[in-house]
């Protein structure tokens, strides 16, 4: 009997239909080009949206020659950080003079907002002090009063410079312009609408704002310094203390988480508006006027802040007496003072800028 | 002082155009050197200014370097249908990079002429 031409398959066999499991799916992601795309999301979106596609090639490459480089992972770190400053118009080159100016207003505007935060929650602790007796020091009363003539002023460049913003998102709000400014006038209305509603709500519940003999006495209106309290009740240093955090009422607790938020979200609003609103060449030199005349204030609130801090009045039952919090709170201010410098030293370069000094010379290739 | 043109616009001072570019100066200058020569995309510019310079550009250095060119005018994009974007040197680069070399230049033979004089090295 002859064997039969075709033998049975030898279940053994390896099966040639099968795919062969050494070699790479094609459906898998790129290991490389992953980390390539990891490294990328370093920089900024405006960067990424530029340079990005080319970018990631060269980082591919580069990773593909150099699989394990410390060096390059690091470099393109400090790359990201420096063209997230530059986005945030605190250093180098902006794609424009205008976009420039335009974001380091609005880091300006960041920078402010938590200078007046910490700096307001100080402020209402004297005034309010003041609402019930008189200041024990020379000091502390010269430090509330240059405190109190800062905040007078921050108000009226607040006005001066959110006024030109307003009216340009409103107008072109109304023509019917950039979508892109009804989310953060939204954010920034929503947010004010909370400050101002839960402040005013707190603020009158307050027993030391009037019925006791030094009402009338006040530095500021007891009203002003009332709110000034309520809407800074979240910077405390009850949080380092949770049993007498506790102890509060759920209300209140309620309010001290809400409260930051909502401010958060109208500095975020307003920021937005400043980098999205294209205002005219001479308003936004006017802008940025503004934003130097707030850097000055702020030096000065802080100087008569450190003043009083500094003096040491009696305590720790004294009105007048400052915490830990109100030391945290100046290290605070005093950084975002650096920053706000910062921001409105390069707003001013960019502003002073008429033209590139090279771009308009024709650009003809060799 | 920059020179002043018959309009009374102050003229660039093209030597100087690279000392704004602060540590970034020296990664400028290797670059246009490297454009001199044509149109390079970031990984061409990367190999040639390491065979010529022996100086590797890490990405993210090289970047922050073409991004300050691109700003001041002194090179530019060439459109190409390719992920890797080639970059030219313009007219205005090719002036500030011929400057910018000729101080070189001048220092490199002044320190040369003085190392010879005084220490006898050739």
């Amino acid at each position: 009997m002859n064997a039969p031409d075709t033998a049975a398959p030898d279940p053994a066999a390896p099966d040639p239909a099968a795919p062969d499991p050494a070699a790479p799916d094609p459906a898998a992601p790129d290991p490389i080009a992953q980390r390539a795309a990891r490294l990328l999301r370093w920089y900024p979106k405006a960067w990424r949206s530029r340079y990005g596609e080319e970018f990631t090639e060269l980082l591919i490459c580069d990773i593909d020659e150099r699989p394990r480089s410390r060096s390059r992972t690091a470099d393109v770190i400090r790359g990201g950080i420096v063209a997230r400053l530059a986005d945030a118009g605190l250093c180098g080159c902006a794609p424009g003079a205008a976009a420039q100016v335009r974001a380091s207003l609005a880091s300006l505007t960041c920078c402010a907002a938590v200078f007046l935060g910490f700096g307001d929650a100080m402020w209402s602790q004297l005034t309010i002090g003041w609402q019930w007796s008189e200041p024990d020091s020379a000091a502390t009363t010269v430090a509330t009063v240059v405190m109190s003539g800062a905040m007078g002023v921050f108000a009226v460049l607040a006005l001066l410079a959110a006024l030109p913003v307003a009216c340009s998102v409103v107008s072109r709000m109304a023509r019917g312009g950039p979508r892109g400014l009804l989310g953060p006038a939204a954010l920034f209305l929503a947010g004010l609408a909370v400050v101002v509603v839960g402040g005013r709500h707190f603020g009158n519940g307050w027993p030391g704002t009037g019925g006791h003999p030094w009402a009338g006495q006040g530095l500021v209106p007891g009203g002003v310094a009332a709110f000034s309290w309520a809407s800074t009740l979240s910077v405390s240093s009850f949080w380092a203390h949770p049993a007498a955090l506790a102890a509060f009422p759920a209300a209140e607790l309620a309010w001290m988480a809400l409260s930051p938020l909502a401010a958060a979200c109208v500095v975020a609003g307003a920021a937005a508006a400043v980098r999205r609103t294209e205002l005219p060449p001479g308003v936004l030199r006017f802008e940025v006027r503004l934003g130097i005349a707030a850097c000055v204030t702020m030096a000065v609130f802080l100087g008569g802040c450190s003043a009083w801090i500094t003096s040491r009045p009696p305590g720790p039952g004294n009105l007048f007496h400052p915490g830990a919090i109100d030391v945290a709170g100046a290290v605070v201010m005093a950084a975002a003072l650096a920053v706000a410098q910062r921001a409105a030293r390069q707003a001013r370069a960019g502003g002073r800028r008429p033209r590139r000094p090279y771009a308009a010379r024709p650009t003809g290739t060799i | 002082m920059p020179r002043k043109k018959a309009g009374g616009e102050p003229e660039p001072d093209h030597a100087k155009a690279l000392a704004g570019f602060g540590r970034y100066a020296g990664p400028a200058t290797l670059i246009l050197a490297s454009l001199a020569d044509g149109a390079k995309h970031g990984y061409a510019l990367t190999k040639d200014i390491e065979s010529f310079a022996g100086v590797r550009l890490a990405p993210g250095t090289l970047y922050e370097a073409l991004a300050r060119l691109q700003a001041q005018g002194l090179i530019e994009p060439v459109e190409s249908q390719d992920r890797r974007r080639p970059y030219r040197l313009t007219a205005v680069g090719a002036v500030t990079l011929q400057a910018h070399l000729d101080a070189q230049r001048r220092v490199a033979d002044i320190g040369l002429r003085r190392l010879a004089g005084n220490w006898g090295l050739t």
